[in-house]
């Protein structure tokens, strides 16, 4: 269907532009030709209306010869053709409505006047209708330019989503591998402690894949998860691995998209602890802080140990994912001094059951 | 399988207890084979392997201190090697490369025997697939951040951006860093493309320095400048090490 016909409020602002036009007819009329006003208006309006309705076709027309596949001297033959056909239909519609309306006493005139104008009216005409053709050439463009763009931006958000579904799926090998040795350690050394490992590690696989399902979790699930990640790697690493969790009550109910947290204990352990001969204590703190949330990881680290702490591939996964969700509402900073190292999600308190924005429009 | 004909000793490295369990297991079936230390990492095993220099080296890679690299970058001694480790994609390509037999944790004690059959073998011959291995290693991590050297039985770290400059004494490299120097056994040459060239330049056939340490070029003879560094200490700059300045600065 013709764009113009199928909203009604376009229609209606397009009908009211031909009235104009009819108008402006007249005036030219009547000054070009010495037409009276009034006779001039009863002929140029409803002559004005009639090409309202004809130059819609040149929509079709444009659409029919795109700039982009045809050459421009074809395209200006075309509309050379058409614009002179439909000015000359139009000028003989207008000869039999003039004839017409001749027929009432007061408008006896109008058909011997309008034999005088025919050439202006063509040559009007098909002004007319080339303006039309080439208003209907930018229509055209801007609408493919949009739904260029709009095709675009649906693709981006596809990529985004399934790049954060591979993120939550992704669970690190080395981490399984290394529980899995402990296991294969402990069925023999300690079969009971065996036992409790792969129940802990079972439970810690379940609820990562029932967060990683959901948009958004609590902050309490969040630590939850983390604390089970910890206590696994306490069995790797024993005295080494010691945990201080301070989460505020007020914060424990917040919204956060899940496994956030979790990147970030990973890191603590991997560039932290592991490298420390006598270990150290992953500190987790959680506050709220009127509208901000602030999540934060810190633990100790080796002086002397390999430099890239915070190139961790999970904190930088962390902070791509807060980029698509929260744009700049949200960051994760990392600080550290030789001794220590502190990673720092800031982000939007939520405490509504609703989804962020970019999420709710991502499901659509 | 066949029976191991003499006394041997080994030494295992993994900074997990429960890891070591495992190796101390399999090799309880093996009375030929004495476990002559444990050691939970780098530091420890470099002092213990180079005091104790045992047949057999159960070595883990990722560890606090030191890795398994660099502990066979340190110690002079050449047990036969078995690498233990869990998952780490770049080492087993390294592995793979050179031929080099390690253990995928978790492993079966069927795995185990072979691994230990296939190092029971080169105990005492020279193989220099491994060393092959720790010098692609070494040089896959260019440039070095940190400079190890063995004083005796400990290791001392020194961080790269601690070096003033670097003098070249006959065999020997002496890193200068704080007033105090540290003696490496290894040539300048091997050392120079390892170091991160936006900051250590060579401006001598003897001489690297870091340039965050220059105070000023002074003019010295015809062709050659003498280096003023900022605690005052002056070295020779050559031409093509005065053309290499002129391009960094």
């Amino acid at each position: 269907m013709h764009p113009i016909l199928s909203e009604k409020r376009i229609f209606g602002l397009y009908l009211v532009v031909w009235l104009i036009a009819g108008g402006l007819l007249a005036l030219l009329l009547q000054s070009a030709g010495g037409v009276s006003l009034t006779d001039a208006l009863v002929l140029a309006v409803p002559m004005a209306m009639i090409y309202g309705f004809m130059c819609l076709a040149s929509y079709y027309l444009c659409r029919a010869f795109p700039f982009q596949r045809y050459d421009v001297v074809r395209i200006l033959i075309v509309h050379s053709i058409s614009s002179a056909l439909t000015s000359s239909l139009w000028v003989s519609i207008g000869r039999s409505w003039a004839s017409l309306i001749s027929q009432i006493n007061v408008f006896q005139n109008i058909e011997g006047q309008y034999s005088q104008e025919v050439p202006l009216l063509l040559a009007v005409g098909i002004s007319t209708f080339l303006l039309s053709v080439a208003v209907n050439y930018s229509l055209i463009a801007f609408r493919d330019s949009r739904e260029a763009e709009r095709q675009a931006m649906q693709l981006q958000f596809h990529a985004q989503e399934a790049e954060l579904r591979a993120l939550r799926a992704q669970i690190n090998p080395h981490f399984l591998f290394n529980s899995l040795n402990s296991i294969s350690a402990l069925t023999t050394a300690d079969p009971p402690a065996a036992r409790t490992m792969t129940l802990r590690l079972a439970d810690f696989l379940r609820k990562s894949l029932a967060l990683g399902n959901k948009n958004l979790v609590t902050v309490y699930d969040e630590v939850d998860l983390a604390t089970s990640f910890l206590e696994i790697e306490r069995v790797r690493f024993g005295s080494r691995l010691r945990i201080r969790l301070n989460i505020d009550e007020d914060a424990k109910t917040l919204n956060v998209p899940p496994l956030l947290l979790q990147p970030l204990v990973e890191n603590a352990v991997g560039h932290g602890i592991a490298h420390l001969v006598e270990g150290g204590e992953i500190s987790i703190s959680a506050t709220r802080n009127g509208g901000r949330l602030t999540l934060r990881v810190e633990n100790p680290c080796d002086p002397d140990g390999p430099r890239n702490r915070g190139h961790g591939i999970g904190i930088e996964n962390v902070r791509s994912r807060l980029k698509t969700l929260f744009g700049p509402e949200a960051r994760l900073e990392t600080t550290g001094t030789p001794n220590s190292y502190i990673a720092e999600i800031v982000l939007p308190a939520d405490s509504h059951q609703s989804a962020p924005l970019s999420q709710q429009k991502m499901q659509v | 399988m066949p029976a191991i004909p003499q006394n041997l000793t080994a030494i295992i490295v993994d900074d997990e207890q429960l890891a070591r369990t495992v190796v101390r297991e399999h090799l309880s079936s093996h009375p030929e084979i004495e476990i002559s230390a444990e050691c939970a990492n780098g530091f420890e095993a470099v002092k213990q392997i180079s005091e104790l220099k045992p047949d057999l080296l159960f070595l883990d890679i990722q560890m606090p201190k030191l890795n398994g690299f660099e502990v066979l970058e340190l110690i002079d001694h050449a047990p036969a090697v078995i690498f233990v480790t869990a998952y780490d994609q770049y080492a087993l390509k390294a592995f793979d490369v050179h031929a080099v037999d390690y253990l995928l944790k978790p492993f079966t004690r069927e795995r185990f025997e072979e691994a230990l059959r296939r190092a029971v073998s080169h105990v005492g011959k020279a193989d220099s697939s491994v060393q092959d291995l720790v010098r692609e290693v070494r040089n896959r991590q260019q440039p070095v951040e940190r400079i190890l050297i063995k004083e005796g039985a400990t290791v001392r770290v020194l961080a790269a951006e601690t070096i003033d400059y670097i003098e070249a004494q006959d065999d020997y490299i002496a890193f200068h860093a704080g007033g105090k120097q540290f003696l490496k056994h290894q040539p300048l040459a091997e050392l120079e493309p390892q170091l991160d060239a936006a900051r250590f330049v060579r401006i001598h056939r003897s001489y690297i320095l870091n340039i965050d340490r220059l105070s000023k070029l002074e003019p010295y003879s015809k062709d050659n400048r003498m280096a003023v560094l900022k605690d005052g200490t002056q070295l020779p700059v050559s031409r093509t090490g005065y053309d290499k300045l002129k391009g960094l600065l």
